[in-house]
């Protein structure tokens, strides 16, 4: 392997690898605008050069190989000049938008222009004037003042979408960025071009003058909205989500995610959410305690189970549960006896990037966890037709969503005791004789496992209101009641139990599960995070 | 470590009770004392009554008293011109406050000036006048006025609305001049 200096770091890299991510993933922090690690190099900021020994010119960093014995200085006085010339020319046309701009505060021209920008502009002229706030697609505005034209987003939809509705047009310093007049940019992967773009041209709308950045707090995550489980940063600031991020995993989705599963937060901070348990008295639901609705819960589980021996329940189990609460929900079920239990999922469009046909987030794992057994939903609907269902246990939506309307009304009138777990207020929870308020992915900790049985961890973003129980919960304390066991859940103990208790998660912990996941099949291939974007 | 022994001089007590002598003294130091705000008053009261005083007291709030321009007393939002604020909701202000006291909720505008607060409010309560929004705010959009009035008979009282801080910028301009003068933009 060569081996090289940075400014008196001795490095050594893969030959051919580029100078520019070396640096970076060695801790040398050199300023860039157009690379990114996962679009090809295109060398137009001119932000990156930095000085070779035995070059008579600066290089740029982004596109120059690297080679044995090579010696690179990025700190000298030469490199600071040019830096500054570089931040004066990009700086000529950008208008005076920080406050107001959606990027203020994670702005890579901002940051770079503390660093190496002047206080005062030397030119005379007239900024140039162009199109503000300019709808260029269903969920995207364009700014072209404050295009700086690295071009990242039109590599972009070339090279990983393969749609190309951006481009540059015209030439020199009358460029622009733009669409074409009948080509929208929508597709289903637009609003990552807001997330490349270093500055404030490219917003996504739905995050259009919502909130400052620097108020926001992060918090790793994965995102339930289909089975590929991508990586995700939640955004959230005063107990709400205000926008999901993608964060870098190359195994699962390099540093892209859907606008899909992007967007699909709205449920979690919803008005629509259920908040408190719901029991029918008389034919109508009506909120009631914590103990009462458990209680009834348990004590209609357990009739059931002792007149039947658990053939008279089913369970619906919800893709959108963690590994750890279906492990519980599987007890919970062995527990009675139960032998029908399936799980509902939604099944939509997909493609070969990142969208999976499952829509949900864990439905590998609820399988992976034994909640499959019994032919499946349609024996369930099809044995309480007959009359043979006493009680039916269903958490999350994917039921009503999956299955025939009128078929699934009529077994449900069949049923003498429908207990519902779910987030926020659905038709079947309407019909239901016992409604248990659950929590989303975003309000609970735990571990998904992906289409590729990648397991990976989500952690707790915002706390739900006092008093609300999460899903292991409900099971524990169900569980509790039948059983007398312990009513408390804590997901890492939990997670133990399955690594004993699963053979394909057998030595599975938090640790090695990590910020990037971990593949239970092919050993621990868990990758190193990369440099960041 | 061999241990020495010093001995201060310590004044001498006052004793108390005393002599006839120390009881006359202080009965005279009375008098005087009495003698002082009497004249006082009675100077006061002679003024009072020709409409001359010849002390100056501000009777407050029939008078008030003009604030330097350095002044700062409770945060307002500057109002332009067309009636709209110049707050653009860039959150700075939010930031920099000490106290946490402002909320701001960014809207968008079909103006020329695409944002605007939605929302606006100073929590008063928590205001403690250190000014550090008014220095952080890049529009001149927020100052301290000269307004200290902003006693409330409840808590909801205290919290001052977008509404209720508007003052128009006619009236803001020597704290503005104030402003660009003093602080280094």
């Amino acid at each position: 392997m060569p081996t090289i200096t940075i400014d008196g770091q001795t490095i050594e890299a893969p030959a051919g690898a580029m100078l520019l991510p070396v640096a970076l993933e060695n801790g040398v922090h050199i300023p860039h605008y157009c690379w990114h690690p996962k679009l090809s190099i295109d060398g137009s900021c001119r932000m990156c050069q930095v000085e070779v020994e035995g070059s008579p010119k600066l290089v740029i960093a982004c596109n120059t190989p690297i080679r044995d014995g090579m010696v690179v200085r990025t700190k000298t006085p030469a490199v600071e000049n040019t830096r500054r010339g570089v931040m004066e020319l990009l700086l000529v046309n950008h208008p005076l938008d920080c406050p107001i701009c959606d990027k203020a505060g994670e702005c890579l021209l901002q940051d770079y222009s503390y660093a190496y920008g002047s206080r005062r502009a030397r030119t005379r002229e007239p900024r140039r004037k162009l199109e503000k706030r300019k709808e260029i697609g269903p969920r995207m505005i364009l700014d072209q003042e404050r295009c700086i034209l690295c071009r990242r987003c039109v590599r972009f939809t070339r090279e990983i979408t393969k749609t190309n509705e951006l481009g540059v047009f015209n030439m020199g310093d009358h460029s622009v960025l733009d669409i074409l007049e009948d080509k929208p940019l929508a597709n289903d992967y637009s609003i990552n071009t807001a997330d490349v773009c270093p500055v404030g041209a490219l917003e996504s709308k739905d995050f259009h003058h919502k909130l400052r950045v620097w108020f926001l707090k992060k918090t790793e995550s994965v995102c339930p909205s289909c089975a590929n489980g991508c990586n995700i940063t939640v955004h959230h600031y005063r107990d709400r989500i205000w926008r999901m991020m993608p964060r870098r995993n190359d195994a699962v989705n390099d540093t892209w995610m859907c606008d899909h599963g992007r967007l699909n937060y709205k449920h979690v901070n919803s008005t629509d959410r259920l908040r408190q348990p719901l029991l029918r008295r008389n034919g109508q639901l009506e909120a009631c305690e914590w103990n009462e609705a458990l209680s009834n819960a348990a004590s209609a589980l357990r009739q059931a189970a002792r007149d039947t021996a658990g053939r008279s329940i089913a369970a619906v189990a919800s893709p959108h549960l963690t590994n750890e609460e279906s492990f519980r929900f599987g007890q919970l079920l062995r527990n009675l006896g139960v032998g029908r239990i399936d799980v509902a999922v939604v099944v939509g469009k997909s493609d070969d990037l990142l969208i999976k046909a499952e829509k949900a987030g864990n439905a590998r794992g609820a399988r992976d966890m034994g909640l499959v057994a019994g032919g499946g939903v349609p024996a369930i609907l099809e044995a309480a037709a007959k009359g043979e269902i006493r009680v039916l246990y269903v958490c999350g939506p994917d039921l009503w969503q999956t299955t025939d309307r009128q078929q699934l009304e009529q077994t449900l009138a069949n049923v003498d005791c429908l207990i519902v777990q779910d987030t926020v207020r659905s038709p079947l929870a309407e019909r239901a004789h016992v409604v248990l308020p659950s929590l989303t992915f975003a309000e609970k900790s735990g571990t998904f496992t992906n289409v590729a049985g990648r397991v990976q961890q989500l952690h707790q973003a915002i706390n739900p209101p006092e008093g609300q129980l999460g899903d292991g919960e409900i099971f524990s304390r169900l569980l509790a009641q039948i059983t007398e066991g312990p009513p408390t859940f804590d997901p890492a103990a939990v997670l133990g139990e399955i690594a004993q208790a699963v053979p394909a998660y057998a030595g599975l912990t938090l640790e090695k599960i990590g910020s990037q996941g971990w593949q239970p099949t092919a050993g621990d291939t868990s990758a190193p995070a990369g440099a960041s974007v | 470590m061999a241990t020495r022994t010093i001995t201060i001089a310590r004044p001498r007590p006052v004793p108390q009770g005393g002599t006839l002598g120390t009881w006359l003294f202080g009965f005279r130091a009375l008098l005087k004392g009495i003698a002082v705000t009497n004249r006082h008053f009675l100077r006061n009261l002679w003024g009072f009554i020709r409409r001359k005083p010849t002390v100056f007291t501000v009777q407050y709030p029939e008078q008030r008293f003009p604030f330097p321009n350095a002044f700062r007393g409770m945060p307002v939002l500057v109002q332009m011109d067309n009636g709209k604020e110049r707050c653009v909701a860039c959150g700075l202000c939010e930031w920099a406050c000490p106290t946490d006291c402002i909320t701001i909720y960014p809207a968008e505008t079909e103006d020329e000036i695409e944002r605007h607060p939605d929302v606006f409010d100073i929590n008063m309560s928590r205001c403690m006048f250190c000014g550090l929004c008014e220095e952080a705010c890049p529009e001149e959009a927020i100052v301290m006025s000269h307004n200290v009035e902003i006693g409330a008979f409840s808590r909801r009282g205290t919290l001052w609305h977008k509404e209720d801080l508007l003052i128009p910028v006619s009236q803001l301009d020597p704290r503005l001049q104030h402003i660009r003068r003093n602080y280094d933009r």
